[in-house]
């Protein structure tokens, strides 16, 4: 608030750990080290990590650049409260699978109800802008 | 070219070898050749640039000795340091001749990205130098640097050239994304890991130790722009050098992986490295630390100094003292910590910015066993609490990447984010701002009237008011052109579509498109007089703001609006005397309509009040019905109140009379008065009663009593009314918003005793009954 009392900005989020939500789903957990005008993200360290249920892996990616208009939301990351999850983290290799099964899951089940909806002579129109989230 | 040309001039059985050949042809074309893209493009004289920059090292030898002398301890001589560098870089910085600091900053994150931090490279490739330039502070001075040419088109091209090439030697340069600016293309992608696992064995701070995407490492070019200003002398020296306050102990020498041994001999066919000098860094493998320090250590000299002034400071360095043992646990040199300690900005003490992913405190805890000797606990679980009472330079030492983003750009990011409030009339702009500000302001200001309390400072955010400005606008208008040639601009739109609006002809339209249109007008209508009702709100306010001149002015706009306003809602028809409440209930029976009318009411004149009141009551019934859904006649109530009590006792009867649906002249008892039953039923109807009802009382008991007891329809209306309220069931009766307490007495003089107390049980008339 010392910049600018009354608004809201980036720049007191600066080198503080934040969890970042993209519009295509994916989670991204990260250093945050730079932003614009435009709320472009420059995230050091940064882990990609995917929850399926109660269990959630993490990989490593590095140094991510996100273009601002892809941020769904974004949240510091309280470190003392970050280990108290009652989530389970697992190996990637164990997500990825467990995600790949999920996924699975509800393209079949998307599948029988388009199906249905087919035979009952309705469709939706898949809207490929829709986010993913 | 030329052979697709002839093409189509051979023979049509001919084509197929003609295309053979041609295909051989291209095979033969070497498509990256060196000519078009490779080193055979640019002049590549290295022995020039490596002469040059010989020159540029011997030049600050001297002054980097004499700043030595005051070394007391490792952490001073770092801030002395520094703080000649702050004095010199600010100076850059001012000079700067390219102010924008868009292509700083693009320049600045493009860096970073290219050469991912130091704490990762070991993991990644060693080769990666951490060159985190530091934006405009360096670009001014690190000429070489590939993509600062790239960006700064205006640097003097040719002697840039051979150095840049020199470090991208194998890599085809042009091979590149054709995007000016954009850093040129690594053979392996960024984010490879090294061959070899090579295991970070000081602490570090790594949330991410080993990238996932696993590919078969290449040869990595050894790309130093600042590297190439350093010699493998300079490597040497400076991990030991007490001048960064490296916190690398004393036993712990730089180690050059083979891989980036390798490139550093790719690095050395610039000249840039004697084969002794090589010799010698090889010869410091020893303990396992990841090679990438010295780059580490490269890059952030290269980042911290400026190449000609800095790198002497380094050099002339004698070895430090061994740092104490704290130091041990640092992270390898951040260069945000010591541009830290430059700026004298208020900072922003974050505790445990360096808390670690929990995944990665095995790797940590092993670190921990060789080189951490006591306490400082990284861990990023709850339980560390002595990291709060760190000093702040420690803290800042903790999180190397801190500060990464300077004081400068978030400054500029803020400015853009300020510039963006500025405005010619804040309260249009910004209005709820504004109002939310005046009212704290407000209550701030009684707060402090009330009692002597502490003043909370309430800083606001002072938006710069810029004044408006009338810009004429003039065509652009072309110097030797015959007539006028039509430019179109945002300013000066040209109409490219000439739509006709066609109105459409009344036979045509079906019932339910004239229903439609109308329902349209009664909407267009509606917003129109809303404009007209903010704008005749806001005439307070800019009444006072203005001068006294201005003044009648207002007041007659204002006179006028409201004028308009009223037209607008009945309905403007200035031949007829008003019969139809048509166009009047089609706006009531909208629900912005009927907020619009709550909020006009209280503009209006007295009659043109009533007027409104008595549509209503004439229409109720009807609006009833329409509001089942929207249940917003409510918010008429208040206004309304208001309105009836300004009301004379002459109109209260009539309009009771319009409640009650009574023509003037005949009194048809029906059995049941549907009208009033209606009203009765609804809240806002009952509500409306109980008013009526109450106005009419106060008159009567306050005006000469005796007028009103001969008045014959006020009774008549009373007993009609009082039989309907004791002919309903108590069940269907609406709930009104409030009783008002005089009924009672009302009642009372209308009927006997036994239908008071039926009434007063009913209507829950008196206080006790809940």
């Amino acid at each position: 608030m010392n910049y600018m009392p009354g608004t809201a900005s980036l720049i007191q989020d600066i080198d503080k750990k934040h969890l970042v939500l993209l519009r295509d789903g994916r989670t991204l957990i990260g250093y945050l080290r730079s932003i614009d005008q435009f709320a472009n993200l420059v995230l050091h360290q940064t882990v990609e990590r995917i929850h399926v249920g109660k269990k959630y892996g993490d990989i490593p990616r590095g140094i991510f650049v996100v273009r601002g208009e892809n941020v769904v939301l974004l949240g510091e990351i309280d470190l003392e409260k970050e280990s108290d999850t009652p989530l389970q983290q697992v190996s990637i290799e164990e997500i990825l699978e467990e995600q790949r099964v999920e996924q699975q899951a509800k393209h079949e089940s998307e599948k029988l109800k388009v199906q249905a909806l087919k035979e009952r002579g309705l469709s939706i129109p898949r809207a490929d802008t829709l986010d993913e989230y | 070219m030329f052979r697709y040309q002839s093409l189509e001039d051979c023979p049509l059985d001919e084509d197929e070898d003609a295309f053979h050949a041609l295909g051989e042809e291209d095979e033969d074309i070497d498509q990256f050749n060196d000519d078009t893209f490779g080193a055979g493009a640019v002049d590549d004289d290295w022995q020039e640039a490596h002469e040059r920059l010989a020159e540029l090292e011997d030049k600050p030898a001297t002054t980097g000795e004499q700043e030595d002398g005051t070394v007391t301890d490792e952490m001073d001589l770092l801030g002395d340091h520094e703080e000649n560098l702050a004095e010199r870089l600010t100076k850059m910085v001012i000079d700067n001749e390219l102010e924008d600091p868009a292509i700083m900053q693009a320049v600045q994150t493009r860096l970073p990205v290219q050469h991912p931090g130091g704490l990762n490279s070991s993991i990644w490739d060693g080769s990666a130098v951490l060159r985190r330039i530091r934006g405009p502070l360096l670009t001014q001075e690190m000429p070489s640097v590939s993509v600062l040419d790239y960006a700064l088109p205006q640097r003097p091209p040719q002697a840039r050239d051979e150095e840049r090439d020199l470090s991208e030697r194998a890599l085809p340069r042009r091979s590149s994304s054709p995007v000016i600016g954009s850093p040129p293309v690594r053979a392996v992608p960024i984010g490879t890991p090294p061959k070899q696992a090579a295991m970070p064995n000081f602490n570090q701070q790594i949330l991410c130790p080993k990238p996932v995407h696993i590919r078969a490492p290449m040869q990595q070019r050894y790309p130093a722009p600042y590297g190439e200003r350093m010699s493998p002398n300079q490597l040497c020296s400076v991990p030991n050098s007490s001048l960064l306050g490296h916190p690398f102990p004393p036993n712990v020498t730089p180690v050059l992986t083979h891989l980036q041994r390798a490139q550093l001999l790719g690095g050395a066919q610039a000249g840039r490295m004697s084969p002794s000098q090589f010799a010698r860094i090889s010869g410091l493998v020893g303990s396992p630390l990841p090679s990438m320090n010295p780059k580490l250590l490269q890059g952030r000299v290269g980042q911290m100094v400026s190449p000609a002034s800095g790198f002497r400071a380094f050099f002339g360095a004698p070895p430090p003292p061994a740092p104490p043992s704290a130091q041990q646990q640092q992270h390898p040199p951040c260069p945000g910590s010591h541009l830290q300690n430059l700026r004298s900005q208020p900072q922003m003490f974050r505790p445990d910015t360096t808390h670690l992913h929990p995944q990665h405190r095995r790797l940590l805890h092993q670190r921990q066993q060789q080189n951490r000797n006591q306490h400082r606990n990284l861990n990023g679980s709850a339980g560390d609490r002595g990291s709060h009472r760190n000093s702040h330079q420690e803290q800042m030492q903790k999180d190397p990447y801190a500060n990464l983003m300077l004081q400068r750009e978030k400054d500029w990011v803020s400015k853009i984010q300020m510039m963006q409030l500025q405005s010619t009339d804040p309260y249009l702009d910004d209005y709820y701002y504004q109002n939310y500000f005046q009212k704290l302001e407000k209550i701030s200001a009684t707060e402090e009237m009330h009692g002597d309390g502490p003043k909370k400072e309430r800083t606001k955010l002072i938006t710069p008011q810029v004044a408006k400005l009338e810009h004429a606008y003039k065509p652009v208008q072309f110097e030797g052109s015959l007539g006028k040639l039509t430019v179109s601009s945002v300013n000066n739109p040209r109409k490219m579509i000439d739509a006709v609006v066609t109105s459409r002809s009344e036979d045509d339209e079906t019932k339910e498109k004239q229903v439609r249109d109308k329902r349209r007008q009664t909407l267009v209508t509606i917003e129109k007089t809303y404009s007209l009702l903010l704008d005749v709100e806001d005439y307070e306010r800019r009444y006072l703001l203005s001068l006294e001149g201005e003044r009648p002015a207002l007041m007659e706009e204002r006179k006028q609006k409201i004028c308009d306003m009223y037209d607008n809602l009945r309905g403007k028809m200035p031949s007829q005397d008003r019969p139809s409440d048509d166009h009047f209930v089609q706006i009531m029976c909208i629900r912005k309509g009927k907020r619009l009318v709550a909020r006009t009411l209280p503009f209006l004149s007295t009659e043109q009040a009533a007027d409104i009141l008595m549509a209503t009551a004439r229409n109720l019934p009807f609006l009833i019905k329409k509001d089942a859904q929207d249940e917003v006649l409510p918010c008429l109530l208040r206004p309304f109140s208001h309105v009836l009590y300004h009301l004379p006792l002459g109109t209260v009867t009539s309009l009771l009379q319009q409640l009650a649906n009574l023509p003037h002249s005949a009194t048809a008892l029906a059995p049941a008065n549907l009208h009033l039953s209606a009203v009765l039923q609804n809240k806002f109807g009952l509500s409306l009663l109980y008013l009526v009802l109450s106005r009419g009382e106060e008159l009567q008991s306050s005006d000469a009593a005796t007028e009103l007891m001969q008045d014959n329809q006020w009774t008549e209306l009373m007993l009609m009314a009082t039989r309907e309220l004791l002919r309903i069931p108590q069940a269907a009766l609406a709930k009104p918003v409030s009783t008002p307490s005089n009924l009672l007495a009302l009642f009372s003089r209308y009927v006997d005793q036994q239908k008071l107390n039926l009434l007063e049980t009913k209507l829950q008339l008196v206080q006790g009954i809940r």
